[in-house]
C-alpha cells in the first residue's frame, strides 16, 4: 500500500529509534507472558502445595528469591516498557516533524493554480488532524499490531509445547477473525473517508466564518451562520455515528469469537481431560494464558479501523506532498546578479482556465523607467504584474528581465530583485516594524523607519501607543484601509528592489498623503528602480515617463500624458470623466 | 491583549474543578442514556462473573465424573453467558456513541454561537488559527472524555469498591496490607500529575503557536513568495515545530511513568502480601486459603487502579483542551443587546451622534465629543485624512464598537437600547475589506438576502456594472470562487460585494471605500446605480475620489478626533478650508 510505503519513507532519521520500540515491544510482551510464572511459583510451592508449610521452613532463601524475582522482573520489565513507549513517541514525532517541516515548505512555494484548488481551512486539516492520525500510525497502531503478534503467536508456540491437540482446537477459531475482520475493513474504509470529507467541510466553515466575521456581523447574518454551521455539524456527526456503527456491527462477531474460546477450551479441553488425554494443570496454564490469544483478536478489529482512518488520512497528505509548484527554477537558470531593472513583454498572453486575460502583450520598460498602467476592472492588470515576479507564468510569449527570460532567472533572485505592495493587503499579525521589515528581517530599525517616512506611514505610526512594536492583527485588522496600504508600500520598498510594483496600493490613501509618496518615489529613494504602477487616477498617470492603457486583455494604448489626452480613447475619456468635476 | 505566534496564550483562570463540573452540564442532558449505558455495562459485567464459576463447575465436578452432556451443556451455557455480555456491550456501545457523539456537537454548536457574538476586537486580537482549533480539535478530543470516560471512570469505580468489599469481608488485616500502597501510589499519582497538567497545557499552547503560524502562511503565501521569505518563514516554522516536538516529548515523559509505577507498586504489594502472611505473621494466624484468595484479590484490585490511572491521563490531557474551550466560552460578549432591548422597528433614517467619544484602546481617544444630526435621506460624505477616524464613525453606527461617552441614536432611538440584529439587520455596510465566501457567485451576492431570488440577483448585479464580468466568466452566476481565489480581480470582488449590500435593500448605506479598487471608467457607470440606490435612503459615504461625493447633501470634514467643517460641497468650497484645499490639491 503506497500510503504505508510513503509513511516508512518518512521515518528516516527515526527508524533507529523505531526498530529499538518495535524489539523492545516484541522482547517486553514475552517478558509479560513469562512474568506471572514467579507469583505462580510462590503460590504452588508455599501456599497450594500440601507440604507448604514444611517448604517455608526449609526453603526460605528461595522463597525470598521467588519474591526478589518477581519484584525484580517486573521493574526490569516496566522499565523497558517505558523506554520502548518513550522510543515510541520519539520515533512518532520525528515523523511528523519531518512530514510537517517538508508540507509546510511545500505550500508555502505552491503557485496561485494550488490556492485556487485547496482552501485553507481543507489545508489546515491536513496539517492537524490528518497528520495526528499519521502519528497514532506509527505510535499506536503498529504498535499494536507487533504487539498482537507477538502475545499471540508466543501463546500458541506455548499452547503447542503444552499439548499441539488443545492448541489446534484453539487454533481453528482464527479463521473467523479473519473474515470478519476483512469484511469489517472492506465497510470501514468508505465510512471513514466520509468522516474525513465532512470534517473538512465543517472546518472549511469555521474557518471562514473567523476570516469573515466582519461580513457576518456587517449583514447581521450570526442566525444564517449558526445555521450553516449545524449544517455541516450535523453532518459531521453522523458520519462519525456511521462510521463507529460499521465497527459495532462487527464487533459483535469478533467478541463472539474472541470470546468463544474459552467455550472451546472448555468444551475440548474437559474432553480431553475425560479421555485422560490432558491433565488439569495443563489446562490450568492453557486456561490462564488464554488472554493472550483472545486480546489480540478482539483488538484486530480496532486496529483495523485505526488503519482505515490512517489510509483516509494519509491519502489527503499525500495529495499535497508531492504536488509539485508548476513554477520552479530551470536548472539552467542564470547566476545571481543584481538587476538593471529593464523589462520587456515581447507577444505575451495568459489565461485562467478558457478565460484569456492577456493577448499577444508586448512592451519594453527601460531601467528606472516609472509606467503607469491603467485600464477598466478586470482588463488584465495584476495578472499582467503578476507575470513579472512569475507568480504565475504566461502561456506564449516571453517575459524578459534585464534581457533575460524570467523563466531563465533564479525565482529567488528575481522576487529578491522584486518589491511588490498589492491590491489586497496582507500582513501578519506581528508587530509592524517586523512587517515593513518582512523581506529582510535583520534591517536595522532606522532603516525601518526611513522607509515608513517614504511611504507617509511614519506619522501614523509613532502616534500609536507602542509605535513601531503595535501588534497588528492578521489581515492587518485594526488599521484602517489606508494606513495598511502605506505599511504595504514600506515594506516593498525596504527591499530595496530593482523593480517596484504598486498594484493600485493607495487607493485607500487620501491625496496628499498620495502626493506625498509619488513624490518620495520620485526623488528621495537612495537606489534606482523602475517604478511599475497599477493605478486609476489621472494624477498617478500624469508624470509617467509612460502609460500603458489595457481594455479587454490586449494594449489599446501606450504614450506620455501629453500623447494620450491628445487622442480619443480610455485615457482621455478618464481625463475627461476626471478633470470634469472641477470643471 | 493581543496574541501573535510565538506568544503562548496564558489562561486566565487557573484549573480547577469547575471546569470538570461545568462539562457535566453537557452530560447531564443525556442522563438518561449515560446511566442505561451504565447499567448495561454493569449487568454486563455481572454476567461476566458467572464464567468462572460455570469453569469451576466443570472442573471439580463435571470432568472428574466424566459426565460429557453435562461438559456440553455448561458449554453452551457459557457461550450463552459471552453472547449476553456481549450483547450488553454492543448496545452499550451503541448508546455511548451517539451521546458522544450528542456532546462534542453541542459544545461545538455553543461554541460557535458564543463566536458569533464575541466583538471585533476579539478576532482583531489573536492569530484566527488559535480561534479554529478550539472550535474544531479541540471539541474533538474531548468527546471520548465526555462519553466512554465518564462510563469506565464508574465501572473500574465501582469495581474497586467490590473487591474492596470482598478483600475485608475475607481478611481485614490483609487487606489493610493490600492498601497500603494505595498512599504510596497518590504520592506518586500527585507528583506526577502536577507536572503532567502543566507539561500538557504547554503542549495545546505549543500546537497553537504552530497552527496559527501555519494558517497564516497559508493566507499570506503570495506574500511570502513575493517577498522571498520562504526559508526564513520555514525556520521559524520549524523553530515552532520543534518546540511543539519538545512540549510534547516531555508531557509523555510524566505520562508514560504513570502505567509503570502502577504496575510495580502492584507488584510490590503483593509480594507484601506474601512476606506478611507467610513470614511476619506467626504461622497459622492466616490459612492458606485466605492468602492464596487475597493475592488474587490483590491483583484485581490493582487492575482497575491502573485503569483509573490510564483513565486520570486522558482526562488530564483533554482537560487542558476543555480549559480552552471553557476559556472561549467565558470571553466576555462586550456587545450584546440590552436585558430590555427591543426590536427598532422600520428605520427612516434619522442619525444623530451626541457628544460621542470613543476609544479601541483606553485612554487612546480616536473621537471626541462628536455630534452631528442627519436627516432621514441624506446623503453624507466622510472625508479627511487616512487614519481621521472616517471608518470610525460609521462602524459606530452599526454598534460594531461601543461607545465610552455620550450616545448614538437612530430615529430617535438609542441604538445600545434595541437589539443588534434589528438595527444591523437595515444596514448596508460595504467595508474596505470585500471578503468572498467560498461557494458560487451567486450565493456570495444572495448572502445580503437569503430569500433572493435568482432574478432579484442579477438585478442586482446589473445594477452595480458586475454583470458584465459575471457572465464572462466559465459558469457566469454559478461559478465557484473563494477567498484567496485568482479567479477575481480586487475590483470583481468589490463589484460583488457591492451588489451584496444593494439586494439587501438597506434603509441605512454605509459605503467605505466601496469603489476604490473599481476604474475610474466603471466607477462612472456604476455612479447612476449607486444614485439610484441612495435614493430615499441615509447613506454615509467614504472615498478618497472627491468626484464620487461631490453630489452628496452634505460633507463633513473629519479631522483631529472630531469634525472639522461640515456642509455642501459649494458651502465648504466658498469656506476655503481643509476641503477646499484638499479639493484643490486632487483637481490639479
Amino acid at each position: 500500500m503506497f500510503q504505508i510505503k510513503w509513511l516508512l519513507s518518512n521515518m528516516k532519521g527515526s527508524r533507529g529509534a523505531y526498530a529499538a520500540a518495535l524489539c523492545l515491544s516484541v522482547v517486553c510482551n514475552i517478558l509479560y507472558i513469562t512474568s506471572p510464572y514467579f507469583q505462580s511459583r510462590i503460590i504452588d510451592t508455599f501456599i497450594s502445595n500440601e507440604n507448604a508449610a514444611e517448604n517455608l521452613a526449609n526453603n526460605r532463601s528461595l522463597f525470598f528469591w521467588l519474591l526478589g524475582g518477581m519484584v525484580g522482573f517486573t521493574l526490569l520489565r516496566t522499565v523497558m516498557q517505558y523506554c520502548c513507549n518513550m522510543y515510541y513517541e520519539k520515533a512518532s514525532q520525528g515523523m511528523i516533524y519531518k512530514v510537517r517541516t517538508h508540507l509546510f515548505r511545500k505550500i508555502e512555494n505552491q503557485d496561485m493554480s494550488f490556492y485556487d484548488k485547496f482552501r485553507t481551512g481543507d489545508l489546515m486539516t491536513r496539517l492537524t488532524g490528518d497528520l495526528d492520525m499519521c502519528r497514532h500510525m506509527v505510535s499506536w497502531v503498529i504498535k499494536g499490531i507487533v504487539e498482537s503478534i507477538t502475545l499471540f503467536t508466543a501463546s500458541i508456540v506455548y499452547f503447542f509445547t503444552i499439548d499441539p491437540a488443545t492448541a489446534l482446537c484453539i487454533l481453528a477459531m482464527t479463521p473467523f477473525i479473519f473474515i470478519v475482520t476483512r469484511l469489517l475493513s472492506a465497510h470501514a474504509g468508505p465510512a471513514y473517508k466520509r468522516v474525513r470529507e465532512t470534517s473538512s467541510a465543517l472546518n472549511t466553515a469555521a474557518q471562514e466564518n473567523i476570516s469573515g466575521n466582519r461580513i457576518v456581523k456587517a449583514f447581521a447574518r450570526e442566525e444564517y451562520e449558526k445555521a450553516k454551521f449545524r449544517r455541516h455539524d450535523e453532518e459531521y456527526r453522523k458520519a462519525n455515528i456511521d462510521a463507529a456503527f460499521v465497527w459495532l456491527r462487527f464487533q459483535p462477531w469478533i467478541e463472539l469469537t474472541a470470546g468463544g474460546l474459552s467455550v472451546i477450551l472448555l468444551l475440548c479441553g474437559g474432553y480431553f481431560m475425560i479421555q485422560q488425554h490432558l491433565t488439569m494443570g495443563q489446562y490450568v496454564a492453557i486456561s490462564g494464558l488464554l488472554w493472550a490469544v483472545s486480546n489480540p483478536m478482539r483488538n484486530m478489529g480496532n486496529y483495523v479501523n485505526d488503519f482505515h482512518r490512517f489510509l483516509a488520512s494519509a491519502g489527503k497528505i499525500i495529495e499535497i506532498y508531492y504536488e509539485a509548484p508548476r513554477i520552479v527554477d530551470r536548472e539552467d537558470a542564470e547566476k545571481e546578479h543584481k538587476f538593471r531593472g529593464e523589462v520587456e513583454f515581447r507577444n505575451v498572453s495568459y489565461s485562467i482556465g478558457d478565460k484569456k486575460i492577456l493577448d499577444n502583450i508586448s512592451f519594453h520598460i527601460a531601467p528606472g523607467e516609472h509606467v503607469v498602467i491603467m485600464g477598466a476592472t478586470g482588463a488584465g492588470k495584476t495578472s499582467l504584474i503578476n507575470l513579472i515576479p512569475r507568480l504565475s507564468d504566461c502561456e506564449s510569449g516571453e517575459v524578459l528581465i534585464d534581457g533575460v527570460n524570467v523563466r531563465m532567472q533564479k525565482l529567488h533572485e528575481l522576487r529578491a530583485n522584486i518589491g511588490i505592495a498589492t491590491q489586497d493587503v496582507l500582513l501578519y499579525s506581528d508587530t509592524i516594524d517586523s512587517n515593513i521589515a518582512f523581506g529582510d528581517s535583520e534591517m536595522p530599525e532606522e532603516d525601518v523607519h526611513t522607509y515608513a517616512k517614504l511611504s507617509a506611514a511614519d506619522e501614523f505610526i509613532e502616534k500609536l501607543p507602542q509605535k513601531y512594536d503595535t501588534l497588528v492583527g492578521e489581515r492587518g485588522v485594526g488599521l484602517s484601509g489606508g494606513q495598511k496600504q502605506r505599511i504595504s508600500i514600506a515594506r516593498a520598498l525596504a527591499v530595496k528592489p530593482s523593480i517596484l510594483i504598486l498594484d493600485d496600493s493607495t487607493s485607500a490613501v487620501d491625496m496628499e498623503t498620495e502626493n506625498h509618496i509619488k513624490n518620495a518615489l520620485d526623488n528621495e529613494l537612495d537606489f534606482d528602480c523602475t517604478k511599475i504602477v497599477i493605478a486609476q487616477r489621472i494624477s498617478t498617470a500624469r508624470n509617467a515617463d509612460k502609460i500603458i492603457i489595457l481594455e479587454k486583455g490586449h494594449i489599446a494604448d501606450m504614450g506620455t500624458h501629453e500623447e494620450l489626452i491628445s487622442r480619443e480613447g480610455y485615457y482621455k475619456q478618464i481625463y475627461d470623466l476626471q478633470s470634469g468635476m472641477s470643471a | 491583549m493581543r496574541n501573535k505566534y510565538d506568544v503562548d496564550e496564558q489562561l486566565e483562570t487557573p484549573f480547577n474543578f469547575s471546569h470538570l463540573k461545568r462539562s457535566f452540564v453537557y452530560v447531564n442532558k443525556y442522563k438518561g442514556s449515560m446511566i442505561a449505558s451504565l447499567c448495561l455495562s454493569i449487568v454486563a459485567a455481572v454476567i461476566g462473573l458467572i464464567g468462572p464459576l460455570i469453569t469451576r463447575r466443570a472442573l471439580d465436578v463435571t470432568i472428574p465424573e466424566k459426565n460429557l452432556t453435562e461438559l456440553a451443556l455448561l458449554a453452551g451455557a457459557l457461550l450463552l453467558c459471552t453472547a449476553a455480555a456481549m450483547a450488553c456491550g454492543n448496545i452499550s456501545g451503541r448508546i455511548m456513541t451517539r451521546t458522544g457523539q450528542n456532546i462534542i456537537f453541542d459544545i461545538r454548536e455553543d461554541l460557535f454561537a458564543h463566536l458569533q457574538e464575541l466583538p471585533f476586537s476579539y478576532y482583531d486580537d489573536r492569530p484566527h488559527g488559535k480561534i479554529l482549533i478550539r472550535v474544531i480539535n479541540y471539541v474533538d478530543s474531548v468527546s471520548n472524555m465526555l462519553s466512554n470516560g465518564i462510563i469506565s471512570f464508574i465501572m473500574e469505580i465501582l469495581n474497586m469498591i467490590l473487591i474492596l468489599i470482598f478483600m475485608f469481608f475475607v481478611d481485614a488485616k490483609l487487606a489493610l496490607v493490600a492498601l497500603s500502597g494505595l498512599p504510596v501510589f497518590g504520592l506518586i499519582m500527585f507528583a506526577i500529575k502536577t507536572r503532567q497538567r502543566r507539561a500538557w497545557q504547554n503542549v495545546s499552547n505549543k500546537s497553537g503557536n504552530m497552527n496559527a503560524y501555519l494558517q497564516e502562511n497559508i493566507v499570506g503565501a503570495r506574500i511570502t513568495q513575493v517577498f522571498t521569505r520562504e526559508e526564513e518563514n520555514a525556520r521559524i516554522y520549524d523553530k515552532l515545530n520543534d518546540r511543539y516536538r519538545s512540549a510534547w516529548m516531555e508531557a509523555v515523559k510524566y505520562s508514560n511513568l504513570v502505567w509503570p509505577a502502577t504496575d510495580n507498586i502492584s507488584t510490590l504489594v503483593r509480594a507484601a502480601l506474601f512476606v506478611v502472611g507467610l513470614v511476619v505473621l506467626p504461622a497459622g494466624t492466616v490459612s492458606l486459603g485466605t492468602l492464596a484468595a487475597m493475592t488474587g484479590y490483590a491483583s484485581r484490585f490493582w487492575q482497575p487502579v491502573m485503569n483509573l490511572s490510564n483513565l486520570m491521563n486522558t482526562f488530564i490531557n483533554n482537560i487542558s483542551y476543555l480549559e480552552r474551550i471553557f476559556e472561549t466560552l467565558d470571553e466576555p460578549v462586550t456587545i450584546d443587546d440590552a436585558p430590555d432591548a427591543v426590536p427598532i422597528g422600520e428605520i427612516k433614517g434619522a442619525v444623530s451622534f451626541n457628544n460621542v467619544t470613543f476609544a479601541y484602546e483606553d485612554g487612546i481617544n480616536v473621537l471626541e465629543n462628536v455630534s452631528f444630526d442627519v436627516r432621514p435621506g441624506e446623503s453624507i460624505a466622510l472625508v479627511g485624512p487616512t487614519g481621521a477616524g472616517k471608518s470610525t464613525i460609521v462602524s459606530l453606527i452599526s454598534r460594531f464598537y461601543d461607545i465610552t461617552s455620550g450616545s448614538i441614536t437612530v430615529d430617535g432611538q438609542d441604538i445600545s437600547k434595541v437589539t443588534l440584529a434589528s438595527l444591523r439587520s437595515q444596514m448596508g455596510i460595504m467595508l474596505q475589506d470585500s471578503f468572498i465566501f467560498s461557494g458560487t457567485i451567486m450565493d456570495n451576492i444572495r448572502y445580503g438576502r437569503l430569500d433572493a431570488t435568482d432574478e432579484e440577483v442579477i438585478a442586482a448585479a446589473k445594477t452595480v456594472c458586475a454583470d458584465e464580468f459575471i457572465s464572462k466568466m466559465e459558469d457566469d452566476y454559478m461559478t465557484q470562487v473563494n477567498e484567496r481565489g485568482s479567479k477575481l480581480s480586487g475590483g470583481e470582488k468589490q463589484l460583488i460585494s457591492f451588489a451584496r449590500t444593494l439586494l439587501s435593500d438597506p434603509k441605512i448605506l454605509i459605503l467605505d471605500e466601496a469603489t476604490s479598487s473599481i476604474d475610474a471608467k466603471t466607477e462612472a457607470l456604476l455612479q447612476k446605480g449607486i444614485n439610484e440606490l441612495l435614493k430615499g435612503r441615509t447613506s454615509f459615504i467614504i472615498a478618497h475620489r472627491l468626484s464620487t461625493i461631490k453630489n452628496c447633501d452634505r460633507i463633513m470634514y473629519v479631522s483631529d478626533k472630531g469634525i472639522l467643517e461640515c456642509g455642501s460641497h459649494d458651502e465648504l468650497m466658498s469656506r476655503r478650508g481643509a476641503y477646499y484645499e484638499l479639493y484643490t490639491s486632487q483637481a490639479s
